[in-house]
Protein backbone atom coordinates (compact mmCIF):
# COMPACT_ATOMS: atom_id res chain seq x y z
CA UNK A 1 0.00 0.00 0.00
CA UNK A 2 1.19 3.36 -1.07
CA UNK A 3 0.42 6.66 1.04
CA UNK A 4 -2.81 8.08 0.32
CA UNK A 5 -4.28 11.50 1.04
CA UNK A 6 -7.35 10.49 0.15
CA UNK A 7 -7.42 8.52 3.51
CA UNK A 8 -6.69 11.40 6.15
CA UNK A 9 -9.25 13.35 8.30
CA UNK A 10 -8.86 17.19 8.07
CA UNK A 11 -6.57 16.76 11.44
CA UNK A 12 -4.25 14.62 10.14
CA UNK A 13 -4.21 16.37 6.85
CA UNK A 14 -3.06 19.63 8.44
CA UNK A 15 -0.52 17.13 10.75
CA UNK A 16 0.93 16.57 6.96
CA UNK A 17 1.28 19.62 6.18
CA UNK A 18 3.35 21.02 8.91
CA UNK A 19 5.42 17.95 8.67
CA UNK A 20 6.25 18.57 5.34
CA UNK A 21 6.87 22.24 5.58
CA UNK A 22 9.40 21.18 8.80
CA UNK A 23 11.08 18.62 6.65
CA UNK A 24 10.99 20.84 3.39
CA UNK A 25 14.05 23.12 6.14
CA UNK A 26 16.01 20.03 6.06
CA UNK A 27 19.53 20.80 5.00
CA UNK A 28 20.54 18.45 2.47
CA UNK A 29 24.21 17.40 2.00
CA UNK A 30 25.39 17.10 -1.61
CA UNK A 31 26.09 13.17 -2.39
CA UNK A 32 29.25 13.78 -3.68
CA UNK A 33 30.07 14.98 -0.46
CA UNK A 34 27.69 12.06 1.61
CA UNK A 35 28.41 9.06 -0.36
CA UNK A 36 32.84 9.43 -0.53
CA UNK A 37 32.81 10.05 3.08
CA UNK A 38 29.97 6.53 3.93
CA UNK A 39 32.16 4.61 1.76
CA UNK A 40 35.23 5.97 3.68
CA UNK A 41 33.97 4.98 6.75
CA UNK A 42 32.97 1.52 5.72
CA UNK A 43 35.91 0.66 3.90
CA UNK A 44 38.28 1.91 7.21
CA UNK A 45 35.58 -0.50 9.20
CA UNK A 46 36.15 -3.32 7.00
CA UNK A 47 39.69 -4.29 8.80
CA UNK A 48 37.75 -5.03 11.89
CA UNK A 49 34.94 -7.01 10.51
CA UNK A 50 35.22 -10.57 10.92
CA UNK A 51 33.85 -11.46 7.57
CA UNK A 52 35.96 -9.43 5.23
CA UNK A 53 39.28 -10.00 7.79
CA UNK A 54 39.87 -13.55 7.72
CA UNK A 55 42.67 -12.34 11.15
CA UNK A 56 39.70 -11.21 12.64
CA UNK A 57 38.01 -14.43 12.54
CA UNK A 58 40.83 -16.18 14.16
CA UNK A 59 39.32 -15.36 17.44
CA UNK A 60 35.97 -17.16 16.59
CA UNK A 61 34.18 -18.03 19.76
CA UNK A 62 31.96 -20.22 17.64
CA UNK A 63 34.55 -22.57 16.33
CA UNK A 64 35.70 -25.21 18.97
CA UNK A 65 38.54 -24.98 20.09
CA UNK A 66 39.71 -28.38 20.31
CA UNK A 67 38.20 -31.56 20.20
CA UNK A 68 40.00 -33.53 22.68
CA UNK A 69 41.49 -32.62 26.11
CA UNK A 70 44.14 -34.25 27.55
CA UNK A 71 43.22 -35.57 31.37
CA UNK B 1 -12.03 25.84 -2.64
CA UNK B 2 -12.77 23.49 0.23
CA UNK B 3 -10.26 23.88 3.04
CA UNK B 4 -9.28 20.10 2.44
CA UNK B 5 -8.66 20.67 -1.18
CA UNK B 6 -6.47 23.01 -0.73
CA UNK B 7 -4.45 21.61 2.45
CA UNK B 8 -4.17 18.68 -0.29
CA UNK B 9 -2.54 21.08 -2.80
CA UNK B 10 -0.19 22.53 0.00
CA UNK B 11 0.68 19.27 0.49
CA UNK B 12 1.28 18.40 -3.29
CA UNK B 13 3.50 21.45 -3.67
CA UNK B 14 5.56 20.82 -0.68
CA UNK B 15 6.30 17.30 -2.03
CA UNK B 16 7.77 18.47 -5.09
CA UNK B 17 9.94 21.30 -3.56
CA UNK B 18 11.36 18.42 -1.41
CA UNK B 19 11.86 16.83 -4.51
CA UNK B 20 13.45 19.43 -6.09
CA UNK B 21 15.72 19.54 -3.07
CA UNK B 22 16.84 16.49 -3.20
CA UNK B 23 17.14 16.37 -7.17
CA UNK B 24 19.91 19.49 -6.60
CA UNK B 25 21.42 17.61 -3.65
CA UNK B 26 21.76 14.60 -6.46
CA UNK B 27 25.32 15.65 -7.72
CA UNK B 28 26.34 12.06 -8.22
CA UNK B 29 25.21 8.53 -7.11
CA UNK B 30 26.76 5.20 -5.61
CA UNK B 31 27.45 3.89 -8.86
CA UNK B 32 30.20 6.72 -9.61
CA UNK B 33 31.34 7.30 -6.04
CA UNK B 34 31.91 3.86 -5.67
CA UNK B 35 33.23 2.69 -8.86
CA UNK B 36 37.04 2.86 -7.22
CA UNK B 37 36.15 0.63 -4.56
CA UNK B 38 37.43 -3.16 -4.73
CA UNK B 39 34.13 -5.52 -5.26
CA UNK B 40 33.51 -7.63 -1.63
CA UNK B 41 34.88 -11.22 -1.88
CA UNK B 42 32.18 -13.92 -2.02
CA UNK B 43 31.18 -15.07 1.33
CA UNK B 44 30.57 -18.23 2.40
CA UNK B 45 28.88 -18.86 5.97
CA UNK B 46 29.38 -22.06 7.70
CA UNK B 47 26.82 -22.47 10.28
CA UNK B 48 28.06 -23.07 13.80
CA UNK B 49 25.07 -23.62 15.98
CA UNK B 50 21.58 -24.86 15.81
CA UNK B 51 19.40 -23.80 18.64
CA UNK B 52 16.68 -26.44 19.06
CA UNK B 53 14.62 -25.95 21.32
CA UNK B 54 11.15 -23.97 19.90
CA UNK B 55 8.11 -25.95 18.94
CA UNK B 56 5.92 -23.81 16.84
CA UNK B 57 7.57 -20.76 14.72
CA UNK B 58 9.96 -18.58 15.38
CA UNK B 59 9.07 -14.90 15.12
CA UNK B 60 12.04 -13.13 16.08
CA UNK B 61 15.07 -12.99 18.03
CA UNK B 62 17.61 -10.00 19.29
CA UNK B 63 21.31 -10.01 20.92
CA UNK B 64 22.05 -8.94 23.73
CA UNK B 65 24.95 -6.55 23.87
CA UNK B 66 27.43 -9.15 25.52
CA UNK B 67 27.43 -10.91 21.93
CA UNK B 68 27.04 -13.86 23.37
CA UNK B 69 23.49 -14.18 24.52
CA UNK B 70 20.51 -13.77 22.59
CA UNK B 71 16.67 -13.98 23.14
CA UNK B 72 14.32 -15.69 20.51
CA UNK B 73 10.56 -15.91 20.84
CA UNK B 74 8.00 -18.44 19.04
CA UNK B 75 4.22 -18.89 18.55
CA UNK B 76 4.63 -21.81 20.98
CA UNK B 77 3.93 -19.40 23.96
CA UNK B 78 7.91 -19.12 24.95
CA UNK B 79 10.92 -16.41 25.02
CA UNK B 80 13.60 -18.37 24.73
CA UNK B 81 17.66 -17.44 26.43
CA UNK B 82 20.42 -18.91 25.00
CA UNK B 83 23.66 -18.96 25.45
CA UNK B 84 25.15 -18.89 21.70
CA UNK B 85 28.86 -20.28 22.62
CA UNK B 86 27.58 -23.32 23.96
CA UNK B 87 24.36 -23.80 22.73
CA UNK B 88 22.99 -24.29 26.13
CA UNK B 89 18.98 -22.52 26.70
CA UNK B 90 19.55 -20.78 29.91
CA UNK B 91 16.15 -19.30 30.98
CA UNK B 92 12.78 -20.09 29.23
CA UNK B 93 10.07 -17.33 29.72
CA UNK B 94 6.17 -18.27 29.06
CA UNK B 95 4.10 -15.99 27.25
CA UNK B 96 0.36 -15.14 28.62
CA UNK B 97 -0.06 -14.37 25.07
CA UNK B 98 1.88 -17.00 22.46
CA UNK B 99 1.27 -14.56 19.31
CA UNK B 100 4.23 -13.42 19.89
CA UNK B 101 5.71 -10.85 16.83
CA UNK B 102 8.73 -9.36 18.51
CA UNK B 103 11.43 -9.28 21.32
CA UNK B 104 14.20 -7.34 22.93
CA UNK B 105 17.46 -7.72 25.25
CA UNK B 106 18.15 -4.50 27.20
CA UNK B 107 21.78 -3.30 26.80
CA UNK B 108 22.01 -3.82 30.47
CA UNK B 109 20.95 -7.75 30.11
CA UNK B 110 18.88 -7.62 33.55
CA UNK B 111 15.76 -7.08 31.30
CA UNK B 112 13.80 -8.54 27.66
CA UNK B 113 10.68 -7.58 26.28
CA UNK B 114 7.97 -8.95 24.05
CA UNK B 115 4.77 -8.43 22.03
CA UNK B 116 2.44 -9.56 19.33
CA UNK B 117 -1.30 -9.91 18.39
CA UNK B 118 -2.50 -8.83 22.37
CA UNK B 119 -1.27 -5.24 21.55
CA UNK B 120 0.90 -4.92 24.33
CA UNK B 121 4.67 -5.14 25.13
CA UNK B 122 5.59 -6.91 28.33
CA UNK B 123 8.97 -6.18 30.31
CA UNK B 124 10.52 -9.17 32.24
CA UNK B 125 13.10 -9.07 34.84
CA UNK B 126 16.12 -11.94 33.85
CA UNK B 127 18.00 -11.21 37.11
CA UNK B 128 15.49 -12.08 40.10
CA UNK B 129 15.31 -15.64 41.78
CA UNK B 130 12.32 -16.06 39.65
CA UNK B 131 11.89 -14.20 36.36
CA UNK B 132 9.42 -11.67 36.97
CA UNK B 133 7.10 -9.63 35.31
CA UNK B 134 7.76 -6.34 35.51
CA UNK B 135 5.51 -4.13 33.38
CA UNK B 136 2.53 -4.44 30.71
CA UNK B 137 2.79 -1.59 28.44
CA UNK B 138 -0.84 -1.40 27.48
CA UNK B 139 -1.74 1.29 24.85
CA UNK B 140 -1.32 0.80 21.76
CA UNK B 141 -4.53 -0.24 20.16
CA UNK B 142 -2.51 -2.37 17.21
CA UNK B 143 -0.38 -5.18 17.19
CA UNK B 144 3.23 -4.77 18.75
CA UNK B 145 5.69 -5.36 15.85
CA UNK B 146 8.37 -4.55 16.95
CA UNK B 147 10.33 -3.11 20.35
CA UNK B 148 13.88 -1.98 21.73
CA UNK B 149 15.07 -0.63 24.81
CA UNK B 150 17.03 2.28 25.21
CA UNK B 151 17.63 1.52 28.83
CA UNK B 152 16.23 0.00 31.69
CA UNK B 153 14.03 2.92 31.95
CA UNK B 154 12.86 3.74 29.05
CA UNK B 155 11.66 1.28 25.91
CA UNK B 156 10.61 2.24 21.75
CA UNK B 157 7.67 0.36 20.78
CA UNK B 158 6.12 0.14 16.73
CA UNK B 159 2.82 -1.23 16.36
CA UNK B 160 0.26 -1.97 13.52
CA UNK B 161 -2.17 1.32 15.11
CA UNK B 162 0.39 2.93 13.05
CA UNK B 163 2.15 4.67 15.96
CA UNK B 164 5.79 4.60 17.32
CA UNK B 165 5.84 5.26 21.31
CA UNK B 166 8.55 6.10 23.49
CA UNK B 167 7.53 4.37 27.21
CA UNK B 168 8.74 5.13 30.65
CA UNK B 169 9.27 1.96 32.68
CA UNK B 170 8.74 3.14 36.04
CA UNK B 171 5.40 4.45 35.39
CA UNK B 172 4.22 1.94 32.67
CA UNK B 173 3.16 5.10 30.20
CA UNK B 174 3.66 6.37 27.05
CA UNK B 175 6.23 9.30 27.48
CA UNK B 176 5.81 10.36 23.74
CA UNK B 177 3.94 9.26 20.67
CA UNK B 178 5.37 9.66 17.20
CA UNK B 179 2.32 10.12 15.27
CA UNK B 180 3.33 10.58 10.85
CA UNK B 181 2.61 6.79 9.47
CA UNK B 182 -0.45 5.94 7.60
CA UNK B 183 0.49 2.38 7.82
CA UNK B 184 0.77 -0.33 10.32
CA UNK B 185 4.42 0.18 11.40
CA UNK B 186 6.36 -2.71 11.30
CA UNK B 187 10.03 -2.42 12.53
CA UNK B 188 12.00 -0.12 13.91
CA UNK B 189 15.86 1.04 14.51
CA UNK B 190 17.57 2.68 17.16
CA UNK B 191 20.41 5.28 16.25
CA UNK B 192 23.86 4.37 17.84
CA UNK B 193 23.44 7.25 20.02
CA UNK B 194 20.28 6.34 20.82
CA UNK B 195 19.11 10.29 19.85
CA UNK B 196 17.10 8.95 17.07
CA UNK B 197 15.55 6.15 15.60
CA UNK B 198 14.17 4.69 12.27
CA UNK B 199 10.91 3.33 11.44
CA UNK B 200 9.74 1.28 8.46
CA UNK B 201 5.85 0.54 7.68
CA UNK B 202 2.89 -0.55 5.73
CA UNK B 203 2.54 3.37 3.74
CA UNK B 204 6.05 2.08 2.35
CA UNK B 205 7.86 5.26 3.94
CA UNK B 206 10.73 4.98 6.03
CA UNK B 207 10.74 7.86 8.70
CA UNK B 208 13.37 9.13 10.91
CA UNK B 209 12.29 10.61 14.37
CA UNK B 210 14.19 12.77 16.77
CA UNK B 211 13.35 10.82 19.93
CA UNK B 212 12.91 13.85 22.16
CA UNK B 213 11.00 15.88 20.78
CA UNK B 214 8.58 13.36 19.07
CA UNK B 215 8.95 14.81 15.39
CA UNK B 216 9.31 13.16 12.33
CA UNK B 217 12.42 15.31 10.92
CA UNK B 218 12.93 12.95 7.50
CA UNK B 219 10.47 10.81 5.29
CA UNK B 220 12.31 8.55 3.01
CA UNK B 221 10.02 7.05 0.05
CA UNK B 222 10.78 4.73 -3.27
CA UNK B 223 9.69 1.42 -2.03
CA UNK B 224 6.37 0.60 -3.38
CA UNK B 225 5.58 -1.86 -0.82
CA UNK B 226 5.25 -2.44 3.00
CA UNK B 227 8.73 -1.99 4.84
CA UNK B 228 9.12 -4.78 7.15
CA UNK B 229 12.86 -4.40 8.03
CA UNK B 230 15.33 -1.50 8.70
CA UNK B 231 18.54 -0.51 10.15
CA UNK B 232 20.63 2.11 10.96
CA UNK B 233 24.19 1.98 9.90
CA UNK B 234 26.68 1.84 12.74
CA UNK B 235 27.78 4.93 11.16
CA UNK B 236 24.44 6.48 11.68
CA UNK B 237 24.41 8.27 8.43
CA UNK B 238 22.18 5.72 6.31
CA UNK B 239 19.81 3.38 6.91
CA UNK B 240 19.12 0.24 4.80
CA UNK B 241 15.33 -1.16 4.17
CA UNK B 242 13.86 -4.37 3.29
CA UNK B 243 10.25 -4.67 1.73
CA UNK B 244 7.47 -6.67 0.31
CA UNK B 245 8.69 -4.80 -3.23
CA UNK B 246 11.57 -7.51 -2.94
CA UNK B 247 14.16 -4.86 -2.67
CA UNK B 248 16.54 -3.25 -0.37
CA UNK B 249 17.39 0.21 -0.38
CA UNK B 250 20.48 2.39 1.23
CA UNK B 251 18.83 5.80 2.11
CA UNK B 252 21.77 8.29 2.53
CA UNK B 253 20.17 10.39 5.97
CA UNK B 254 22.47 13.95 4.95
CA UNK B 255 21.81 13.51 1.45
CA UNK B 256 17.72 12.98 2.69
CA UNK B 257 17.70 10.33 -0.39
CA UNK B 258 17.77 7.20 -1.69
CA UNK B 259 21.54 6.13 -3.40
CA UNK B 260 21.52 2.61 -3.75
CA UNK B 261 19.01 -0.37 -4.52
CA UNK B 262 19.72 -4.18 -4.18
CA UNK B 263 17.65 -6.46 -6.38
CA UNK B 264 17.53 -8.71 -9.15
CA UNK B 265 14.84 -9.79 -11.47
CA UNK B 266 15.29 -13.34 -10.41
CA UNK B 267 14.26 -12.80 -7.05
CA UNK B 268 10.51 -12.47 -6.62
CA UNK B 269 9.95 -12.44 -2.60
CA UNK B 270 9.28 -10.03 -0.30
CA UNK B 271 12.27 -9.00 2.35
CA UNK B 272 11.23 -10.13 5.63
CA UNK B 273 14.58 -9.25 7.96
CA UNK B 274 17.69 -7.88 7.63
CA UNK B 275 21.31 -7.17 9.32
CA UNK B 276 24.34 -5.69 8.86
CA UNK B 277 27.99 -6.65 8.80
CA UNK B 278 30.82 -4.79 11.86
CA UNK B 279 31.80 -2.45 9.41
CA UNK B 280 28.17 -2.26 7.12
CA UNK B 281 30.13 -3.46 3.86
CA UNK B 282 27.76 -6.21 3.62
CA UNK B 283 23.59 -6.80 4.12
CA UNK B 284 22.59 -9.99 5.03
CA UNK B 285 18.68 -9.91 3.78
CA UNK B 286 15.91 -12.25 4.48
CA UNK B 287 13.38 -12.98 1.84
CA UNK B 288 10.02 -15.03 1.82
CA UNK B 289 11.55 -17.62 -0.37
CA UNK B 290 13.16 -19.01 2.37
CA UNK B 291 16.29 -18.26 1.23
CA UNK B 292 18.98 -15.13 3.03
CA UNK B 293 21.35 -13.41 0.33
CA UNK B 294 24.47 -11.37 1.27
CA UNK B 295 24.90 -8.16 -0.52
CA UNK B 296 27.66 -5.72 -1.27
CA UNK B 297 26.45 -2.64 -0.24
CA UNK B 298 28.68 -0.57 -2.14
CA UNK B 299 28.67 -2.50 -5.05
CA UNK B 300 24.95 -3.09 -4.85
CA UNK B 301 26.17 -7.30 -6.34
CA UNK B 302 25.24 -9.94 -4.42
CA UNK B 303 28.01 -12.02 -2.78
CA UNK B 304 27.02 -14.95 -0.75
CA UNK B 305 23.55 -16.69 0.05
CA UNK B 306 22.53 -19.21 2.98
CA UNK B 307 19.71 -21.50 1.36
CA UNK B 308 17.50 -22.47 4.45
CA UNK B 309 15.24 -25.76 3.70
CA UNK B 310 12.63 -25.03 5.49
CA UNK B 311 11.01 -22.18 6.45
CA UNK B 312 10.79 -18.28 5.50
CA UNK B 313 13.60 -16.19 7.61
CA UNK B 314 11.91 -13.83 10.42
CA UNK B 315 15.37 -12.66 11.61
CA UNK B 316 18.63 -12.68 11.06
CA UNK B 317 21.21 -10.65 13.07
CA UNK B 318 25.30 -9.95 13.13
Amino acid sequence: MVFQMDELDETQLKNHVDSLKQQLQFNREKTSVAIPELAKWIEEKMNEDPFLNPDVLKDNPWVESSKCVII
Amino acid sequence: MGEMEQMKKEAEALKTQIEAARKAAHDTDMASAASGVAPAPRVQLKTRRTLKGHLAKIYAMHWCTDNRLMVSASQDGKLLIWDSHTGNKVNAVPLKSSWVMTCAYAPSGNLVASGGLDNMCTVYNLKTPVIKTVKELDAHTGYLSCARFLSDTEILTSSGDTTCALWDLETGKQKTVFLNHVGDCMCLSLSPDMNSFVSGACDSLAKLWDIRDGQCKQTFQGHTSDINAISFYPSANAIITGSDDCTCKMYDIRADQEVICYQDAALNSGVTSLDLSASGRLIFAGYDDFNCNIWDSLKGEKVGELKEKKKSLSWREC
